[in-house]
């Protein structure tokens, strides 16, 4: 009697330190990992329709096209932190942002300009024009040349959306001697 | 029997179950967040554009989404499809993903290629969302868009990723 009364007062405890301390490690773990994720947006643009089939008649819309071109390519940087950068050597591995000495021209028909600025208000102008000559929709295509990269592009089109245009495509690429 | 006397020799015994219920439920609630973070989306610094659509995908919904790093490296659902260091010295270099634009072409869904006839070709009418690196160069991605316009392939509607402006979260 007195031997079975005993084992049933004895407590059978679980060892809980070591599952606490893998449980925090967990819980740590996944807290690190973890990475919030960032609004990101879109730019929506359009592609020929009709490469390759041509099944439709060519287009009697007239369209605007907007040249990219790279004037001087700037100085690589590489980012070390958020705010800090150092300059790239030759052999440089890794991403990279331009420095400000970088130039660009954009072309409108025979209007160029460097700025961007400009680029914009001459996009309203033409939109405005074209619209005000009663034209359902007014496409745009954007020509970017060799050298530049897709930073330079969506500058562009950021801005051509800004000045209103909807219809936005894409010219295939050039070979990489056409400036 | 004496309760008020205090035994030195007692063990104080914290109760544990309420925290480790605690801990277990943090542990599964960041278990599901990590898993919700989506594995398309490749580590990039997006050009950054003020006038852009904000993008708020529906997750049930499948997109195709195709990454290009800035030194040309196009990675999808984290798989290194096209490496210009390796593939360009193959006869095919752009293959693997000429086949994937096909597997998600033909996913997508079908509109007539001219609006106004119904009875005409049938091409994808969904978009392509290409996350680019800020510096990669255009010609990578002109390069996907021309295989966009292949035959059997026929994407017409891409969308750039871009970053919103830091002022503008605050908008949102």
């Amino acid at each position: 009697m007195s031997r079975l009364k005993e084992i049933q007062d004895e407590k059978q405890e679980m060892p809980m330190t070591p599952m606490i301390d893998v449980t925090f490690l967990l819980l740590i773990f996944f807290m690190c990992t973890l990475k919030f994720k960032t609004l990101e947006g879109k730019l929506a643009a359009y592609l020929p329709k009709d490469v390759g089939v041509n099944l439709m008649d060519a287009e009697p819309i007239e369209k605007v096209e907007i040249l990219v071109r790279v004037r001087k390519e700037g100085t690589k940087l590489k980012p070390v932190s958020r705010t800090e950068t150092v300059v790239y050597g030759p052999q440089h591995t890794g991403r990279y942002l331009w420095d400000d000495d970088r130039v660009l021209e954009y072309q409108i028909g025979p209007y160029k300009t460097r700025d961007l600025e400009k680029l914009r208000e001459r996009l309203s102008i033409i939109y405005r024009e074209r619209m005000a000559a009663n034209e359902e929709k007014v496409p745009a295509t954007i020509d970017a040349r060799p050298g530049t990269c897709n930073k330079d592009v969506v500058d562009v089109l950021d801005q051509a959306i800004d000045a209103g245009f909807t219809d936005i495509t894409f010219v295939g690429a050039w070979p990489d001697n056409i400036k | 029997m004496n309760l008020s006397r205090h035994d030195p020799e007692t063990e104080m015994d914290m109760n544990m179950t309420p925290m480790i219920d605690v801990v277990f439920l943090l542990i599964i609630f960041f278990m599901i967040i990590t898993d919700l973070t989506q594995k398309e989306l490749e580590e990039l610094v997006l050009p950054v554009a003020a006038f852009a659509v904000p993008d708020k995908p529906d997750p049930d919904k499948w997109r195709p989404i195709l990454n290009i790093q800035y030194d040309g490296k196009i990675i999808i659902m984290r798989i290194l499809l096209y490496d210009p260091e390796v593939d360009d010295n193959r006869a095919k270099p752009y293959e693997r993903v000429l086949e994937w634009l096909a597997q998600a072409a033909k996913r997508m869904e079908k509109a007539p290629i001219d609006d106004n006839d119904p009875s005409s070709m049938k091409i994808p009418d969904e978009a392509l969302l290409i996350r680019a690196d800020q510096s990669t160069p255009f010609k990578h991605i002109q390069k996907v868009m021309e295989m966009c316009g292949k035959t059997g392939i026929q994407i017409w509607k891409i969308q750039l990723a871009v970053s919103v402006p830091e002022g503008d979260k605050d908008k949102e």
